[in-house]
């Protein structure tokens, strides 16, 4: 009687745990790896198991003050890079969002359907257009030159400035234009009515927009690496996929401690709103 | 006035006064793509600005600067960079290569192996000082200058008082230096030079410790003369003209480096289409974009729809739990992944191969070499890719899923049935209605897929015997990368553009697709 029953549940649920178990161990394996291989005490590729016999920190405490891994410059520039970029993006794409949502002039749809085709095209297609470029720039005004954190944020500005605008249109279009036009009758300027009621009511989607933006800045390569030459000036992306290539059995431990310092927070910042960055709202997909 | 409106043309002075600062610059630098994108934007600025007018714009603005900087501007540069021959060599305009070419020097045979006698001073804050004893009439005396301060510094003068009888006599102030003081500071005397006039310099030759040192004349005169008339150069070493072809100048055959940039009109993509051996690399690289796009959202969605399917129960335990680790390998950054698989997957010491030894002990096999063979390369690149892509897909599959209104299903069930043609005739074709164009935005997107390929195989293991620099995992914006920085064979810009305009053509070929069978443009619209 116990089999028939164990068979009825197999059937309906036995199998599905089995199939899930499966695929758990394949989502999960190269993270737990990585992980417990940062705190590991053995030396190299070479010998390094799911579950290390001792435990030390000697791998995270390599990765500072040593002058050939400058880990905790290239994370300082990745931050400032990755909030400075991110915060203005949202905020110029707010005020462009604002004149879209409320301001009734020629062209809009026009300049909106330019905007949304313009960014179908990732900006990183015309990399060596931005190189020369910044090449040019970088004779006339060497402070945003190649090379320069500056120029970098400059990039990553027009990067998705347009898309985010056009998301925000959208969410600003579902505020009930009665609340501004109460503040209008009551004598407040433009920018008022924008900064005491519209950017307050549509800060949510702010918050989720500043994430995905620097969620994505955080994780591109391309661009960092075509303009940052100086090794004290790289990002986590350039630095360890630029440092740790020669000899993945020796720095195995240090190639797992920096990568768990990379990844955690953006994880962490990913699964809290992970509801909102899928949702929907990227129409496609940030990253891989 | 409002303090808005001070506050306004303050900017204003300031922007102003910036590009007031750049202008001549850029034209100085000859970068004249510069120059006419800083003029776009500060006749902008000033245009929206200054007015009372354009309110929108006012707020749109300061965005669609950058937007326009550095999205739009690149692509129309880059589309002019793809006519031009702009690469390693061809870097600089004309008249700069002129400029470097005419800089050169070079020291006339007769001129060569002059010795005479050397005498160095040091005055009282320790600078070099040389006496060059070349004959009666030229005693020459003056300071001991680098090689980037001949140009600025003052000729040696005459000075037959410093020597009286064969004896040297220091004028006040300066130190005869010893052939032992000289060794001592022979690394830094090495660099100096005394300049006795326009083309000829004196340097130290060999330090004797007994007597005069030795020095060596050696004359420097300009190596080309440009002739503007003729368009040509003349080398006044050899005495021959060297006239100017399309992109350098050409001296008996040879040509002079560095050359310049010039319009070449379709020639890039002419190369790119018909000389057989890039035209290869070419189309191998195109399709296997094709494929990895393709296969790589193909094995995704199947693994995501098959894994959402499997927990789409009601009461199956624990489904939060297997939702919530399906999801992170997307929460991790792609460029951390991809450094974690390479350790994995290393062919030597990585936890894949120890796995699999047993399986190649039985089979007998030599362990697959990860990342190093075509096949192995390939297969590791899409098996890393559905890693990352899978828990995209099963999110958006199980919201579909969970959206597909209960009473169809349970209406087919009624009419007999099965649970298999339940699924094929109802359930797939629904999910595929909101889910395909997320798949074609998947497509799109891996595509261009720059960070996974390039550093998980970097394009390879290479092909052997093409033109260029290209790899059987390189897809075509990775191609482009070798092509333009890292190939190792100097820089084609020109060639590397060319290929991002196919690329351009071809994401604007899939939007154009997408945008056909999907209903994504009227959701567009309805936000418009």
């Amino acid at each position: 009687m116990g089999t028939f029953r164990f068979n009825i549940w197999f059937k309906e649920f036995g199998w599905r745990h089995i199939v899930a178990l499966i695929f758990v161990i394949f989502a999960i394996y190269p993270i737990l790896y990585v992980l417990t291989n940062s705190f590991a005490d053995f030396a190299n590729l070479t010998n390094s198991k799911l579950i290390p016999d001792s435990l030390t920190l000697k791998h995270y405490k390599l990765l500072s003050g040593n002058p050939l891994v400058p880990y905790s410059d290239w994370l300082y520039n990745t931050y400032k890079i990755s909030i400075i970029a991110a915060f203005f993006n949202v905020f110029l794409g707010t005020l462009a969002a604002y004149a879209f949502s409320r301001l009734q002039f020629k062209g809009r749809r026009a300049s909106l359907l330019t905007l949304v085709i313009v960014q179908m095209f990732p900006s990183f297609l015309a990399f060596v257009a931005i190189y020369l470029l910044f090449f040019q720039i970088s004779d006339v005004i060497p402070i945003m030159g190649l090379g320069t954190h500056f120029g970098l944020i400059l990039v990553y500005l027009g990067g998705s400035i347009g898309f985010n605008s056009w998301l925000i249109k959208g969410f600003m279009d579902t505020i009930s234009p009665s609340l501004d036009e109460a503040a209008k009758v009551d004598g407040a300027s433009e920018f008022q009515i924008f900064s005491k009621i519209i950017a307050p009511l549509t800060r949510p989607i702010l918050i989720v927009i500043f994430v995905i933006t620097f969620i994505g800045i955080y994780s591109d390569y391309i661009l960092a690496a075509i303009f940052l030459k100086d090794k004290n000036l790289w990002t986590v992306a350039v630095g360890i996929n630029t440092v740790f290539v020669d000899d993945f059995n020796a720095d195995w431990g240090v190639i797992a401690a920096s990568s768990v310092i990379a990844a955690t927070p953006i994880a962490m910042l990913f699964i809290f709103f992970q509801k909102q960055i899928t949702g929907g709202l990227t129409a496609g997909s940030v990253k891989g | 006035m409002k303090k808005s409106t001070v506050l306004r043309y303050l900017f204003l002075a300031v922007f102003n006064s910036f590009i007031v600062y750049a202008v001549p610059l850029t034209i100085t630098f000859e970068s004249w793509f510069l120059l006419s994108l800083i003029l776009i934007i500060g006749l902008l600025v000033n245009i929206v600005y200054f007015s009372d007018r354009f309110l929108p714009m006012k707020w749109i603005l300061p965005g669609m600067i950058f937007l326009i900087s550095f999205v739009v501007f690149p692509a129309v540069y880059n589309t002019f960079v793809s006519f031009t021959n702009w690469s390693t060599g061809h870097i600089l305009t004309k008249s700069q290569a002129v400029n470097i070419l005419e800089s050169r020097t070079f020291t006339p045979e007769d001129q060569q192996g002059i010795e005479f006698d050397l005498y160095v001073f040091q005055d009282e804050s320790f600078e070099f000082y040389y006496l060059a004893d070349i004959d009666e009439q030229n005693i020459l005396f003056g300071k001991a200058v680098t090689n980037e301060n001949i140009l600025d510094s003052n000729f040696a003068q005459h000075e037959p008082s410093f020597k009286q009888n064969g004896e040297i006599f220091p004028p006040d102030g300066f130190n005869l230096l010893t052939g032992k003081d000289q060794i001592a500071n022979s690394t830094t005397l090495q660099e100096l030079s005394l300049v006795i006039d326009k083309n000829t310099r004196a340097q130290l030759f060999k330090i004797s410790v007994f007597g005069a040192s030795t020095g060596l004349l050696s004359s420097t005169s300009q190596l080309y003369t440009f002739d503007e008339s003729t368009d040509s150069i003349t080398n006044n070493s050899t005495n021959t003209t060297c006239l100017a072809e399309i992109d350098n100048f050409v001296c008996n055959g040879k040509e002079i480096d560095p050359g310049w940039r010039v319009f070449v009109g379709f020639d890039n993509y002419q190369k790119l289409f018909s000389n057989q051996r890039i035209r290869g690399p070419l189309s191998l690289v195109t399709k296997w974009t094709f494929q990895f796009a393709f296969v790589t959202v193909l094995l995704a969605f199947s693994v995501g729809l098959f894994l959402s399917l499997v927990l789409n129960k009601e009461n199956l335990k624990f489904q939060r739990i297997y939702r919530a680790i399906f999801i992170l390998p997307y929460a991790i950054p792609a460029f951390v992944s991809v450094l974690v698989w390479k350790g994995l997957l290393n062919p030597d010491y990585g936890v894949i191969n120890t796995w699999l030894s047993p399986i190649y002990e039985i089979l007998e096999i030599e362990p697959i070499q990860w990342l190093k063979t075509k096949e192995s390369a390939r297969s590791a690149v899409l098996l890393v890719n559905t890693w990352l892509g899978f828990p995209y897909m099963f999110l958006i599959t199980t919201g579909a899923l969970q959206s597909i209104p209960k009473n169809l299903i349970e209406a087919a069930k009624v009419d007999g049935a099965s649970s298999l043609q339940t699924f094929w005739r109802i359930t797939f074709p629904l999910l595929m209605v909101s889910i395909s164009p997320l798949l074609i935005g998947s497509f799109a997107f891996n595509f261009n897929n720059f960070t996974l390929i390039f550093l998980l195989s970097g394009g390879g293991p290479p092909v052997i015997g093409s033109e260029v620099a290209v790899g059987w995992t390189d897809i075509l914006i990775s191609f482009s990368y070798k092509l333009a920085i890292s190939g190792g064979r100097g820089n084609l810009f020109g060639l590397a553009s060319t290929v991002s305009i196919i690329i351009f053509a071809l994401v604007l070929l899939i939007s154009a697709v997408s945008f056909r069978y999907t209903k994504r443009l009227e959701r567009i619209y309805g936000n418009i």
